[in-house]
């Protein structure tokens, strides 16, 4: 290898596509992750013109897929009009898997080593993968290694009826046994975060994102599916009274203390999300658009399993890291993109940054990072409304706020996403 | 060494013979005359030579308890492979308290260091401060494990025996207990009815209070419960160092009838690991303990 320093260059983000969201076992419950992502990606390649190109990489993955589903992506590009000499690879990082296929493929943009490529990610809970049981399974593979009738018959004996039951996944975090939304319920009441805020946060999202489908913001980041063409899990006409009424769905230990019910937290929902990255050559050579710059990202984690920290609050950290990265602080961005698995994440992330405790002992900050301007934060609705279906949720924020920020053609955006696992991935975006 | 007379087994006792033999004594006991209580404890000590894991169980285990599969020997693994010895202990005809009833309160165990799975170990067990409890009489089970000499292993298992004093009935009753404030849940595991007979299956403890409805009820349970060590071992899995001694305790306030749903608070503490686990439902406490990973062992996680 040469050991000349090769000058990094900015890795352009040229546009979005997405289907919209459907929640789960809803308008999408025959599609399959395959199905969903080449739709994700046909509507891409016909925006932008892509058809028979041969592009740097095409980076994706999915939180929940079928053993079947082990090179996805490739399978995906395969049923598009790309060239078939396109590579494809999967990746997984729980919710942020879409954040890091992106954020991995503006690296190596930015490295000269690639001058276009396409991220994003999909998921489906309604065309979820149904496993045996683990009893069953022993048994089956047990019986497969069997040479002998005798060892044969061995297996098969101990096979019970249990076995019977089969094995759905779930969001239970697989070391505590607690659902993603009983482990937020816990940061939630640390934070002494109420009701009414997770409620007017929903809210929010709701009117914010209706609001961006009636300006038409979504036209040239959305192709319909399936004979839907806006999220299905929006509600435009919802209200701080009808939100009241809901019962609470997590942390229900804490008795009259709960306040995370289904309207503050995210549904299970079905989609897929893409965005086109390219050098600024590739652009120009190809007459794209640029939107915006991708900055730089920054993944965290925290030890969630012996209580040391929220499961969903690695963000706080990734942006702490990443703003002293960028020498920025944390009010020189002129939106904020927070992926709301619940009401609660968001207002407990916010709270933490304003905290001088948190950001002192935590975070190893002389001073708290501050609070934001509200107005600024998911200006076009989050996940909340549209739904979130996994890893499709990056490319969401991802291609939304690009365009945001070329719309008003200055500034910066930040972007945090957690996920399972107490991990988070955030990053930086610049106008362009 | 001790002044205790040393019996070397020469294989392992089968914990099954052992519990139909303790049942005998508990039917013996009940006749009159039968009853054993008070006595001293017998001044002898059981030895078991050339005890090495079966690789196959150790994956069972592992698999159970949801911890990974490694080529060291789990702690309460290896308490579940020497448990037999101090079991034969207990059964002895000169033992003065009836085994089959008696309530598990806590153990306390030194764990040298890691111990490779395919380690040749020997058991030495011995029972030891028999003592008044203002429930009963209560008695330590001593077990030290070594490896070609080098101690490894140290667990002390205290028992309770209900109702048998070892001298009069003590009159006042003894001091109340300290509230119990629910800690901060980081954990909830949902044991299933065949929680125990998963366990008995594994490490081989068949005791009925385990087992079945049926059979816990037939020793005064109203239903099974969960084995102590099950508990322990589910704390420990992913707590524990893998690659340094460590010393865990772990106290058990009230049994967890199957099926139940245990919601469990984890908080490190900088030196030491502390858990303990509660009802879900009932808000009871179940156990409490803590892990501290020897000095001389890498530094705490965070």
């Amino acid at each position: 290898m040469s050991d000349q320093t090769q000058a990094i260059r900015p890795a352009v983000i040229i546009g979005g596509n997405r289907i919209p969201f459907a929640r789960s076992n809803g308008a999408y419950s025959k599609a399959s992750n395959q199905d969903m992502l080449t739709a994700a990606l046909d509507g891409l390649i016909a925006r932008f013109g892509l058809q028979g190109q041969r592009l740097g990489a095409v980076s994706a993955g999915a939180v929940l897929k079928h053993s079947k589903d082990f090179n996805l992506v490739r399978e995906s590009v395969l049923g598009t009009s790309l060239s078939a000499r396109t590579p494809a690879y999967d990746v997984q990082m729980a919710c942020a898997t879409g954040m890091e296929a992106i954020g991995s493929l503006a690296n190596k943009i930015k490295l000269g080593q690639i001058d276009s490529g396409i991220g994003g990610g999909v998921d489906t809970t309604s065309d979820a993968p149904i496993a045996v049981s683990e009893g069953l399974r022993a048994v089956l593979m047990d019986l497969s290694r069997a040479r002998t009738t005798g060892a044969k018959l061995k297996a098969v004996s101990r096979f019970r009826p249990r076995d019977l039951a089969p094995n759905a996944p779930g969001t239970g975090e697989p070391r505590t046994g607690l659902s993603m939304g009983d482990h937020q319920a816990i940061t939630t009441k640390a934070w002494n975060i109420s009701r009414t805020a997770q409620d007017e946060l929903a809210l929010a999202s709701h009117k914010n994102l209706a609001a961006a489908y009636e300006r038409n913001f979504f036209d040239d980041l959305i192709t319909p599916f399936a004979g839907v063409s806006k999220d299905t899990n929006m509600r435009a006409d919802s209200s701080l009274e009808k939100l009241a009424t809901l019962k609470p769905a997590f942390g229900k230990n804490l008795g009259a203390e709960a306040t995370m019910t289904a309207g503050n937290s995210t549904p299970l929902t079905d989609g897929a999300s893409v965005v086109l990255l390219g050098s600024e050559d590739y652009a120009r050579e190809h007459d794209l658009p640029m939107l915006a710059n991708f900055v730089d990202f920054e993944a965290a984690a925290v030890d969630f399993v012996h209580g040391a920290e929220g499961l969903l609050m690695a963000p706080t950290y990734a942006v702490a890291r990443i703003l002293e990265r960028n020498n920025l602080s944390l009010q020189d961005f002129d939106f904020y993109e927070i992926h709301e698995a619940f009401a609660g994440t968001v207002l407990a992330t916010l709270a933490a940054w304003e905290d001088a405790e948190f950001c002192k002992n935590k975070l190893g900050l002389d001073a708290p990072l501050g609070a934001i301007d509200r107005s600024r934060l998911n200006v076009n609705g989050s996940s909340l409304a549209a739904g979130h279906p996994f890893a499709a949720t990056g490319g969401r924020i991802v291609a939304s706020l690009a365009k945001m920020l070329h719309e008003k053609g200055s500034g910066r955006g930040l972007i945090s996403v957690c996920a399972a696992g107490g991990q988070g991935v955030v990053a930086i975006l610049e106008a362009r | 060494m001790s002044a205790r007379e040393r019996v070397v087994l020469d294989a392992a006792p089968s914990l099954g013979a052992l519990y139909a033999k303790a049942a005998g004594s508990r039917l013996r006991a009940l006749l009159p005359g039968g009853q054993a209580a008070g006595g001293t404890l017998p001044e002898i000590e059981h030895r078991l030579e050339a005890l090495v894991a079966d690789p196959a169980r150790l994956v069972d285990y592992q698999r159970l308890m949801g911890d990974t599969v490694r080529d060291t020997l789990p702690s309460v693994f290896v308490h579940g492979m020497v448990f037999p010895v101090a079991m034969s202990v207990m059964v002895r005809e000169d033992f003065p308290l009836p085994l089959l009833g008696m309530v598990h309160l806590s153990n306390r165990v030194n764990h040298l260091r890691p111990i490779p799975a395919s380690a040749t170990l020997s058991a030495t067990a011995w029972a030891a401060n028999l003592r008044e409890h203002r429930a009963g009489t209560q008695l330590d089970l001593v077990v030290e494990v070594s490896e070609g000499g080098e101690p490894v292993w140290r667990g002390v298992s205290t028992y309770l025996a209900r109702g048998i004093w070892p001298g009069s009935r003590p009159g006042a009753p003894s001091e109340a207990r300290a509230p119990f404030t629910i800690p901060a849940r980081t954990a909830s595991w949902k044991l299933a009815a065949d929680t125990g007979r998963t366990y008995a299956a594994v490490l081989g403890d068949y005791n009925p209070i385990h087992l079945s409805a049926a059979s816990a009820k037939a020793l005064g349970m109203k239903r099974a419960i969960a084995h102590g060590m099950y508990l322990a071992g589910r704390a420990l899995a992913g707590a524990a160092p893998q690659d340094a001694g460590y010393d865990w305790e772990i106290e058990f306030a009230t049994p967890v009838f199957l099926p139940s749903t245990v919601d469990v608070g984890y908080e490190d503490r900088g030196d030491h690991m502390v858990f303990s686990g509660w009802g879900a439902r009932s808000g009871k406490p179940h156990f409490s303990g803590s892990i501290t990973t020897h000095p001389d062992g890498p530094a705490s996680r965070a």
